[in-house]
């Protein structure tokens, strides 16, 4: 850039511009804006739990007494002294007591049968269309990040937790942080000097290259901010029982990213979106064990988080969203494990959440190739996060949805 | 000022199909002109002299995991990691050391492109053979790289294909090889995955001695109907039905298309497909090399972690696995979050934005100043004349910005912070 259109560039920008170039050059102050700013009480915030790998939704909520259920994986089946009962004949997988005791003080809300029109079993497409909320037509936006497009630009907005950008907080011309675990060192002295110098936007950059200056640049408005409230201890639960055993405390990289958030909600980050995630759902061999483990540390890591949030003064702010990509297959495969399927469980949890079953369970004598069928629309769930969470028009991040679940509590 | 078209098609040449140029290599090929420069990088010698100092690893079979906490374990653990430290730098040395970089730069093309992650298969053995694989078939025919991938015993295991046998099919190998590896979405159907699953039944995978079996009586040899054609299937005869289909080829065209030129637009006409369409790899990847979107400015490609790292060791001479605290190479890789042998899963890695985040730059910067601290900086430390010149020659950058010239020009003198800022600008890390 030569020096009269850069300086016409920051005349611009002083003055206000709009748009997603103008927005990329004023991150610092905002950053030091949110300092002074932190988010206000009361405000919502969402933390979206990812999945990844397609988690078995029969053996999460578990249709126990169901003769096809039992006759359909005779090898992975649950009994019933492996379940925690919830009513309507379904039990949560027994690992899983941390959820039941949200269940229990209806703070867990449970939908069912969720997916979208003709179920693609593919890890990647799916997961693309969960994360863009687009099943049609292939959309390379995702919904968080959408909605951030309609937001002033502050990279404090929506974070993930881990060094790669997930793809639901990558909107149009915004995009969420990423913070990796342990936070971020900020550069100093002469090297500090030399890369806030290097972020500046040039018109020689490619839009690439524009956004490699933009992620220095953001490297130092959120390390600067970011780092000390890193090294606070995270809230200490206030309504954990001391013997709950099992995996609490676990040094699972769940509970790591949400201890992370934790501190980082008690502190008043600026942040209205969390996005975190667990990964080896894919059990297409020896599934019980595995997903067992897996889903304690889903139940067990979410509900610590919601004792450390409780502790603080935003615990009626926090909802936890929990999704996987699809379901499985409803028969086993012959290796102790199921193959990709359909429909599956999301979780929403949290004090704001009307707590109890959405969506009808699929049937297991009405399979559809032997799959289930999906009885709730995963936009549906999006809406209710969008509106009633966000307090965003569900139309501007997903176009010409409308339906959405009464899930939230109104406030 | 205009960034020259041949400087700015030099640099992508020598960065998209050889990790970038050694001290003095693009500034030569900039001036041998693009006809010449195309016909070095794409032209790999049939032996690569830079590649004779690599020690191979040479991995061995450490047997089935012995009981826990037994003497034998502890034994075991420590082979265990020495050979996969030993693997990750030995192929790490390959694409710094080789003279022509397009053997390897293929090979990670098709690694990432057959994802298999040694996380599942534990095994250094079984990796080398797959990654040998790979590098064998990188520029040759595409269909007899999919035969042998399917006998690979890596691959097999990664995908539950040991698991998968007559009367007891699993899904996951024959799901992947339509959707990731052979078609692409939207070209089979669910029951085409079903069939091929059973079509692909009866090997068995010793892991530890990277020996695949097939075993004729786990085969389910009925009668299958697979994209429309109904037969009795061998594994091979299956793999090869998938890769004769017309959506093979614009499938693996569009891949490296994605890879190579861009990932936002998508390939223009039909020259790289034609050539992809009996299956020659070193055609397809002259066709590539030579388009014209090799010209277009939009098309510009963020390096990933492991090639902003092997092209930063190939200008500043550095031998990964010779460097003090070598094992800093795979711990400042897995934060950048790439590691060779481990891919995230089996869609492979991640591209462009995504590679760029404050956390990325972060580390970015430390690597860097692990690096420089054991580099040789010798092509910088007494320039004369257009000093901007020399240092773009030296990384193999078309032009720098304004913006990163006036910081270059405050740290005039000290070569260390120079290449420092050099190397983590945004020309460097994405490829103009």
């Amino acid at each position: 850039m030569d020096t009269i259109s850069r300086r016409k560039f920051l005349q611009l920008t002083g003055a206000g511009a709009i748009g997603a170039t103008a927005a990329q050059l004023s991150i610092s102050d905002i950053a030091k804006a949110a300092v002074t700013r932190p988010l206000p009480l009361g405000t919502p915030i969402v933390v979206v739990v990812t999945l990844y790998g397609g988690n078995d939704g029969l053996n999460t909520v578990v249709p126990f007494n169901d003769p096809i259920y039992k006759s359909s994986r005779p090898d992975i089946l649950l009994k019933d002294t492996q379940v925690l009962p919830i009513g309507e004949d379904l039990g949560l997988n027994g690992t899983m007591t941390g959820f039941k005791s949200l269940w229990d003080q209806k703070k867990l809300a449970i939908v069912r049968g969720v997916g979208y029109p003709s179920p693609d079993r593919s890890h990647f497409s799916s997961m693309a269309i969960w994360q863009s909320a687009s099943p049609k037509a292939h959309v390379s936006s995702g919904w968080i990040g959408r909605w951030l497009d309609s937001q002033q630009h502050d990279p404090f907005q929506a974070i993930g937790l881990g060094s790669v950008l997930p793809p639901l907080l990558a909107g149009v011309k915004q995009v969420g942080s990423v913070l990796p675990l342990g936070g971020l060192v900020i550069p100093t002295g002469s090297l500090a000097t030399d890369c806030k110098r290097l972020s500046l936007p040039s018109n020689a950059d490619t839009p690439l290259q524009a956004a490699a200056a933009v992620s220095m640049k953001d490297l130092f408005s959120i390390s600067s901010t970011v780092t000390p409230i890193l090294k606070r201890p995270a809230p200490i639960p206030d309504n954990l029982p001391s013997n709950v055993g099992g995996n609490f405390g676990s040094d699972s990289s769940l509970s790591q990213q949400l201890d992370v958030v934790a501190k980082l909600v008690a502190a008043g980050s600026p942040t209205k979106v969390w996005a975190v995630s667990l990964g080896g759902f894919d059990t297409h061999a020896d599934e019980v064990k595995a997903q067992s483990a897996l889903l304690g540390t889903v139940s067990n890591s979410i509900t610590r988080f919601l004792s450390q949030i409780h502790a603080t003064n935003r615990a009626n702010d926090v909802v936890v969203m929990v999704y996987s990509e699809f379901g499985r297959r409803i028969k086993a495969n012959a290796s102790h494990g199921t193959d990709h399927g359909t429909a599956g469980p999301v979780f929403l949890a949290g004090n704001r959440i009307n707590g109890g079953f959405y969506g009808d369970e699929p049937s297991l004598t009405a399979q559809i190739s032997g799959d289930l069928a999906v009885t709730t629309d995963f936009r549906s769930i999006y809406g209710s996060v969008i509106e009633d969470v966000l307090s965003t028009p569900v139309g501007q991040v997903i176009s010409g949805w409308s339906t959405k679940l009464p899930l939230i509590k109104a406030v | 000022m205009a960034i020259s078209p041949d400087r700015l098609e030099i640099s992508r040449l020598v960065h998209r199909f050889g990790f970038g140029p050694k001290p003095g290599e693009y500034a030569a090929l900039v001036a041998s002109g693009l006809a010449a420069a195309r016909n070095t990088i794409l032209n790999p010698p049939a032996v690569d002299l830079g590649l004779q100092s690599v020690i191979d690893p040479a991995p061995t079979d450490l047997g089935p995991f012995p009981t826990p906490n037994t003497p034998a374990a502890v034994t075991f653990a420590q082979n265990m990691r020495a050979q996969n430290a030993d693997l990750v730098a030995w192929w790490l040395d390959r694409m710094v050391l080789a003279n022509n970089g397009l053997t390897e730069r293929m090979t990670w093309f098709w690694h990432g492109h057959w994802a298999t992650a040694i996380g599942k298969v534990e095994y250094a053995l079984p990796m080398k053979i797959q990654n040998e694989t790979l590098r064998k078939y990188a520029l040759g025919n595409f269909n007899q790289m999919a035969s042998a991938m399917l006998q690979d015993a890596a691959l097999q295991y990664w995908l539950d294909g040991n698991q998968n046998q007559k009367g007891a099919p699993n899904e996951n190998l024959a799901r992947e090889l339509m959707e990731l590896f052979t078609l692409g979405v939207g070209n089979y159907s669910e029951d085409d995955v079903k069939a091929l699953a059973r079509a692909l039944t009866g090997f068995s995978v010793n892991r530890s001695s990277a020996v695949t079996t097939f075993n004729p009586a786990k085969h389910d040899a009925s009668i299958f109907s697979i994209l429309g054609k109904s037969a009795i299937f061998d594994p091979p005869a299956a793999v090869n039905l998938l890769t004769s289909q017309d959506a093979c080829t614009n499938f693996i065209a569009n891949r490296l298309w994605f890879r190579f030129i861009s990932t936002t637009t998508s390939i223009p006409d039909s020259a790289i497909t034609s050539a992809f369409a009996n299956r020659d790899l070193a055609a397809t990847v002259k066709a590539l090399a030579t388009h014209s979107a090799m010209k277009n400015p939009i098309n510009s490609q963020v390096k990933s972690p492991v090639e902003w790292f092997v092209s930063v060791a190939k200008a500043l001479k550095i031998t990964p696995s010779k460097l003090q605290n070598r094992a800093q190479v795979p711990n400042y890789l897995d934060k950048l979050a790439q590691v060779p042998f481990a891919p995230p899963n089996v869609g492979g890695w991640p591209y462009d934005e995504a590679w760029l985040n404050a956390a990325s730059a972060q580390y970015r910067l430390a690597f860097a100043d692990f690096l420089i601290k054991q580099g040789d900086l010798s092509p910088i430390t007494n320039l004369t004349g257009d000093p901007f010149q020399q240092l773009a020659d030296w990384l193999g950058i078309a032009e720098w910005s304004s913006r990163t010239k006036q910081v270059l020009r405050t740290v005039s003198g000290d070569p260390v912070r120079t290449t420092l800022i050099a190397i983590c600008s945004p020309e460097y890390v994405v490829n103009g």
